[in-house]
């Protein structure tokens, strides 16, 4: 095969969603006028599909923040923080973040897939066994496969499928390493991590959690899913991202083991990358300010997430097996979904399409991602407009 | 080929048929009889996810763990049952 006859299949795909209008992959937002709302081909569009919980892409705080790093600090760090050194905005926020988490380590990575490849590629090695949630994002099963460890799937939160696999490992359960999520971002279902904690214990196992979408989001304080069901003190590592509900870029893991500050040393993703910018470290830290100081944001995003699930649940529409802020639809085939995204899209609601294989099963779905930023009548419009998408498609 | 790989090939093949009954596969009818040649992207198309689904099921059938690692160029039901082979040796210590 030459080298470039292997992009025939992403070609055929691209023709695929570009026949019925718009191309999911490739929407442009002319302008993004608040964090709920933008231009999209002159039409006024709702922003449902942009993970931004917390809406603090336009915080007032945030952005003066970000506004003064870069006039103190500068556009950039120009390399890593290895060669070039940490700012200490990178060490307070590290140390913020730690305490926020309740405990003794935190570390910084420049996105949120960066932290799951530095985390897991620097606590694995060949011949280690991680068990993985059979969802789990992209980039833990990137961390898991760049590791070289052995790699076994459990069946999504089923802990009887996870035990069943801890017994087939023998005495290797004894130093595997479990990995799930909190919320998990296509469903909107939370990982029962009490029930995953109980075997942990009981094989001796690591737990390592990805609350990249529930940080600020679940739990008394708005560290997570482990807060909301308490067991933050079972869990080994913590990963996440600063792109969602922290409305920034960035990933970080915290922890309770002081290895955490030897991955430094050892984790290429970390070593080999620019750091983050001055004025994204600022901002990022603001936001996890007005994350612990403002609760009412959660309330706000839990009261749109209870309309907009209820809203399309009681229109008919199949949606996801809990009540969060990540909304799917069950639309069954690609042909019946795509076709449904753009009407969607070409009446004002901006949502994700998600189609087999990027789906968890046979199905495809739209999915709406609500913000605390969002208005009742903003959630409205978009159980309108589903219900219009269904009437007329 | 030995009775035991025979044996699992079998299997293999009988699963393969029931997951893609179950699954309402198009193209199982038109395909016909399974054999141990019968490549799963190729001849049933199925997708990276579809492979996962089925490969989960051999685990279960088997009572073994199957790594993720060695799925990568193992597509034939022959290729699955050196998998099998390989995984239940390994089990027996």
């Amino acid at each position: 095969m030459a080298l470039l006859d292997k992009f025939a299949a992403a070609d055929n795909l691209k023709a695929q969603l570009s026949a019925v209008g718009h191309d999911p992959t490739q929407v442009v937002i002319d302008k993004i006028i608040t964090a709920t709302e933008g231009l999209v081909e002159g039409r006024h569009t709702i922003l449902a599909g942009t993970n931004n919980y917390l809406g603090l892409t336009f915080d007032t705080a945030c952005i003066e923040a970000g506004k003064q790093a870069i006039e103190t600090q500068g556009t950039g760090t120009t390399g890593s923080r290895m060669a070039n050194g940490s700012f200490a905005a990178h060490k307070a926020l590290e140390q913020d973040l730690a305490n926020f988490f309740g405990v003794p380590y935190g570390m910084v990575f420049s996105t949120g897939y960066a932290a799951n490849l530095g985390t897991l590629t620097a606590l694995l090695k060949p011949g280690d066994a991680v068990l993985l949630d059979a969802d789990a994002h992209a980039s833990l099963y990137d961390g898991c496969q760049m590791s070289g460890a052995d790699i076994f799937r459990f069946r999504h939160n089923d802990t009887a499928s996870l035990e069943k696999r801890l017994q087939r490992l023998g005495e290797r359960a004894a130093d595997c390493l479990i990995v799930t999520e909190g919320l998990y971002s296509v469903m909107g279902d939370c990982a029962p991590l009490p029930e995953i904690v109980e075997l942990k214990k009981r094989y001796g196992a690591w737990l390592l959690v990805d609350e990249a979408h529930s940080l600020g989001v679940y739990g008394d304080s708005g560290c997570g899913v482990a807060e909301a069901q308490g067991v933050m003190q079972d869990v080994d590592f913590f990963v996440g991202t600063f792109s969602k509900s922290l409305g920034a870029m960035g990933g970080f893991c915290t922890s309770r083991h002081p290895q955490l500050e030897l991955i430094r040393y050892v984790s290429r993703p970390f070593i080999f990358t620019a750091s983050s910018s001055p004025s994204i470290v600022a901002s990022t830290h603001e936001a996890l300010r007005q994350l612990q100081a403002r609760p009412e944001l959660r309330k706000n995003l839990w009261r749109n997430a209870h309309q907009l699930y209820r809203g399309l649940h009681d229109s008919g529409f199949e949606v996801g097996p809990e009540i969060s802020p990540v909304v799917a639809v069950r639309l069954g085939k690609k042909e019946v979904a795509l076709p449904f995204w753009n009407y969607l899209l070409e009446n004002g609601i901006y949502t994700n399409l998600m189609a087999p294989p990027a789906s968890p099963d046979q199905h495809s779905y739209v999915r709406c991602s609500v913000s605390a930023a969002h208005t009742a009548q903003q959630v409205e419009r978009i159980i309108q407009v589903f219900c219009e998408a269904k009437e007329k498609l | 080929m030995n009775t035991r790989k025979n044996e699992i090939e079998r299997r293999i093949c009988e699963l393969l048929a029931s997951y893609l009954e179950s699954s309402n596969h198009p193209e199982l009818e038109a395909h016909g009889e399974i054999t141990g040649d019968t490549n799963l992207a190729s001849d049933f198309t199925l997708d990276s996810f579809q492979i996962m689904e089925f490969m989960m099921e051999i685990e279960e059938s088997f009572d073994i763990l199957i790594d993720v690692n060695s799925l990568s160029n193992s597509h034939t039901v022959s290729d699955l049952a050196e998998i099998v082979i390989s995984s239940l040796d390994d089990t027996a210590g």
